[in-house]
């Protein structure tokens, strides 16, 4: 497949597509009356169509065949993403650093899934095509997302490995319904290892781990609730315990205000080291320090 | 019964010695939260987290009553001036 990296200062095809809304006459697309986009030629009809809305011409450019789309690489800070990509409804397909297409996904807002993506999975999100679909209704994403798919199938009969069935790595999991960690298998099942070791176990094999009071989904202190906000809008990945599960973690407060020599909850530990309270993930995270200490 | 404002602020000048402290009982009267801000020359050279852990060691008899701890400021007489001085220098600049 021809593809292309674009220099970082190119747009991509759907932000010069939004410039060129002006001429009234241009031909009209009729993508979604296509009954199966061909491959050799574009999903877009060039007949006159005079009931399409005249917003349509956008669809025209934005949204070309898969082929003829240009690969845009995804640039690696989430703030520029925004800055390249559209933050407009349409289908985006992701590409790796071999250029081998990973998966075809639709959005209400490119650019923030793509964001999403390629935190989540920096390694098979390099680079990405865009089209902006300018119909809002999710039928219309949907079309959009079969031509493309259908199109790649057809090229190299093979469905993209993200999009295969059971595949979960682009499907975005809300990140709060992660499970909280248990550090026990229950308040009457005698330990063979001591609480204290479980907890040096998990601080030291974990990044970023926050000992907090409720679940992550449910924070039962509004400290603990900031500084789940804090670590969740930070996008890191981070265990959560909750030192208030009498059953799972029985015993864990008082083991942990010693083993931590810290004595209030919530507790942020990242690479095995204590970074303090709410106040002090606070703090940084107003400063900016947090970035540079979750790289760490 | 928990702890008053005074008992948190004798405890943190006696150990602290700290040129400048306001605490505030955040609890609504049952002395069980409070904030604090504080500048003593301990903290020279220290991070954060080994600043709280002084606050926390100074008031370790009390905190067996206190339910929540905000730090708001732990500051060097340094870092402190730093701060007060764009304050007042903002209106005239």
């Amino acid at each position: 497949m021809a593809t292309i990296n674009l220099s970082p200062l190119r747009t991509s095809p759907s932000l010069c597509s939004r410039s060129s809304r002006s001429p009234q006459n241009a031909p009209k697309l009729s993508l979604y009356s296509h009954p199966r986009p061909s491959l050799t030629f574009p999903s877009i009809s060039l007949k006159s169509n005079s009931t399409a809305k005249p917003r349509a011409l956008t669809i025209t450019f934005a949204h070309k065949n898969l082929s003829e789309t240009e690969l845009v690489s995804v640039p690696p800070e989430a703030e520029d993403v925004a800055g390249k990509l559209p933050s407009y409804a349409g289908v985006y397909a992701v590409y790796d650093q071999n250029e081998e297409l990973q998966f075809i996904g639709i959005s209400r807002d490119i650019a923030a899934s793509v964001t999403l993506h390629r935190k989540s999975v920096p390694e098979l999100c390099c680079s990405v095509k865009v089209g902006v679909v300018d119909d809002p209704e999710r039928t219309a994403l949907t079309q959009a997302w079969k031509s493309w798919m259908e199109e790649h199938i057809k090229a190299t009969g093979k469905v993209p490995p993200g999009n295969e069935t059971g595949n979960t790595t682009w499907v975005r999991q809300p990140p709060k319904k992660k499970a909280d960690l248990r550090l026990t298998p229950g308040r009457h099942v005698e330990l063979t290892v001591p609480m204290e070791e479980l907890i040096d176990k998990l601080v030291k094999e974990s990044k970023v781990v926050a000992f907090i009071k409720g679940s992550r989904s449910a924070p039962l202190c509004g400290f603990s609730q900031k500084v789940v906000g804090i670590l969740e809008s930070e996008g890191v990945n981070y265990e959560t315990v909750d030192v208030l599960d009498e059953e799972y973690n029985y015993g864990l407060r008082e083991t942990l205000k010693k083993y931590s020599n810290w004595p209030t909850f919530p507790q942020i530990f990242v690479n095995g080291e204590l970074v303090g309270g709410c106040d002090i993930l606070t703090s940084m995270y107003e400063k900016g320090e947090l970035a540079s200490l979750f790289k760490k | 019964m928990g702890v008053t404002k005074e008992q948190v602020e004798s405890s943190l000048k006696a150990k602290m010695n700290p040129s400048h402290l306001e605490v505030i009982d955040t609890s609504g009267g049952c002395g069980a939260s409070f904030a604090i801000e504080i500048v003593s020359e301990q903290f020279e050279g220290k991070r954060l987290l080994e600043r709280h852990r002084l606050v926390n060691a100074a008031l370790e008899e009390e905190m067996k009553e206190i339910h929540a701890l905000s730090i708001k400021k732990a500051l060097t007489p340094e870092q402190w001036k730093q701060q007060q001085e764009p304050e007042k220098s903002n209106p005239t600049s």
